[in-house]
């Protein structure tokens, strides 16, 4: 969903291998923000898919059943925000449960930012004052991760210290750049933008970390003379 | 607040200007939390109109959107004269609540002596329990139980609340308690109820005790209604009255 940039929002869609598939946002993060539910309109026309949302803030207006809905998607997108107001949220209503039986059930799951974080075991977030929290979040995947690595340097550092503490290794991606797994294993990394970024972060026995930077595959490279003429 | 104040575009300010009144000091600091709605951008700039046409020090605490200036929100809860809660979903909020550690600072600023307030959703999660919409139709919810027995809000304006909440005192489902419309108000003094006010005259508050038989009593309170708050002027474009409101997002907050 970032601005005059799809290539990240095509790569999420091909990879339900349908033609027309169902994806349903969860703007959740952002406490259902209206501006936030357009963009995602506007990102995911009807014409290329069957899009919906689901408001955990407005559920007198939504879909009825938020767990059938969800095993219904080829694809679910989840928005960014605040991780651990994401959380609570979700767990007040049961659908962090329906989540991993639509994931178990092989529907995609994506985001960005909160949206991502929230599948791992573990994840560093700055939100309010003070430093990057350790947060536990679904544990989809056995790894922890941080977001705006390379943008945020304070994000860095936390989770540099995080696993030198005994958090368990995982990634580090910076903005643009999309960690991509099959189950519970990193398939590639890929980005909408050449320079983007992003590392596996671990630590060894006796607490040093090591960050090795991730071959990153720029989607763009096939189109980026067509997307320059234009 | 069964509802009414400036979140719902109720022209008399005088609900929101009791709250003021009731922390006693000459520039109380007041906190807004529109946890329940998700921390809506028109909340929070409705709020801003008007308390800053007050004598106060207002502020939003917002536990979705980054404030530029990072505040800790324990910390902020608990330096505040009044705490002034918003409507939505009220198992969204208390959930959302507890993540951040929010439930038991509010708590503990009430025995500290801070003033709270709200409406909906914002009103009900100070009792032991509510009538909430949150899970698309009406349910018994429970609150923070700060305050005892259970309460219903929007008496007259959400007409499918109120027979839940009579099933669910007669069952015992919730405690006896108060069924409060849009401009009425509780107003307790620590765990009592001091008095009912209301924003205008038609402002209704029930009180709802089983009757032992399986059924409820229901007995209306004395309301007394609030002098208009002279020191605001209505914010333009605050022309709708709280009927008109809710006809409004009940037909076009849809999405398709």
């Amino acid at each position: 969903m970032e601005w005059g940039n799809p290539l990240l929002d095509d790569y999420v869609l091909s990879l339900t291998g349908v033609e027309c598939p169902r994806v349903c946002f969860l703007p959740t993060a952002s406490g259902d923000a209206d501006h936030y539910v357009v963009r995602f309109y506007r990102a995911f026309p009807a014409s290329r898919c069957a899009p919906s949302h689901i408001s955990l803030f407005r559920r007198e207006t939504g879909v009825g059943d938020p767990r059938a809905h969800l095993l219904a998607q080829d694809l679910v997108y989840v928005g960014g925000g605040s991780l651990v107001s994401l959380l609570g949220t979700w767990r007040a209503h049961g659908l962090e449960l329906a989540l991993k039986e639509a994931w178990q059930s092989g529907v995609v799951m994506c985001g960005g930012s909160a949206g991502s974080l929230c599948w791992f075991t573990h994840a560093v977030s700055s939100f309010h004052e003070g430093p990057a929290r350790r947060i536990e979040a679904l544990g989809f995947l056995p790894w922890s991760n941080a977001v705006h690595y390379n943008e945020d340097p304070g994000r860095r550092k936390a989770f540099r210290d995080a696993i030198a503490a005994g958090m368990p290794a995982g990634y580090g991606a910076g903005d643009a750049a999309a960690l991509h797994f099959v189950g519970t294993d990193l398939e590639r990394a890929v980005s909408s933008r050449p320079a983007a970024r992003a590392f596996h972060v671990s630590a060894d026995s006796r607490g040093a970390v090591r960050e090795r930077k991730l071959p990153v595959r720029y989607l763009g490279a096939v189109t980026e003379s067509k997307a320059l003429a234009a | 607040m069964g509802g009414g104040g400036f979140t719902m575009y109720e022209r008399t300010p005088a609900l929101d200007a009791l709250v003021l009144a009731l922390t006693g000091k000459r520039v109380p600091k007041i906190c807004f939390l529109p946890t329940a709605s998700g921390d809506p951008s028109d909340q929070v700039s409705r709020f801003h109109d008007r308390f800053s046409a007050w004598p106060c020090e207002p502020s939003i605490l917002s536990l979705f959107h980054l404030a530029r200036d990072r505040i800790d929100p324990v910390d902020h809860l608990l330096a505040q004269d009044a705490i002034y809660v918003g409507g939505g979903s009220m198992r969204n909020m208390l959930a959302v609540w507890r993540e951040h550690g929010v439930d038991e600072a509010v708590r503990a600023a009430w025995e500290s002596g801070v003033v709270l307030a709200g409406l909906s959703a914002g009103a009900m999660c100070w009792f032991q329990g509510g009538v909430s919409m949150s899970g698309g139709r009406p349910e018994a919810v429970p609150g923070l139980g700060l305050l005892p027995g259970s309460l219903s809000v929007h008496l007259d304006g959400e007409s499918e609340r109120l027979p839940v909440f009579r099933d669910a005192v007669a069952s015992r489902a919730l405690p006896a308690g108060y069924a409060a419309g849009d401009g009425a108000a509780l107003v307790f003094a620590g765990r009592e109820l001091a008095e009912c006010v209301g924003s205008h005259a038609t402002a209704r508050v029930l009180r709802l005790v089983p009757d032992g038989r399986g059924g409820v009593d229901e007995l209306e309170l004395t309301v007394r209604l609030l002098e208009p708050a002279g020191a605001s002027k209505p914010p333009p474009g605050e022309a709708l009255a709280v009927g008109e409101m809710r006809d409004l997002r009940a037909g076009g907050s849809r999405w398709r």
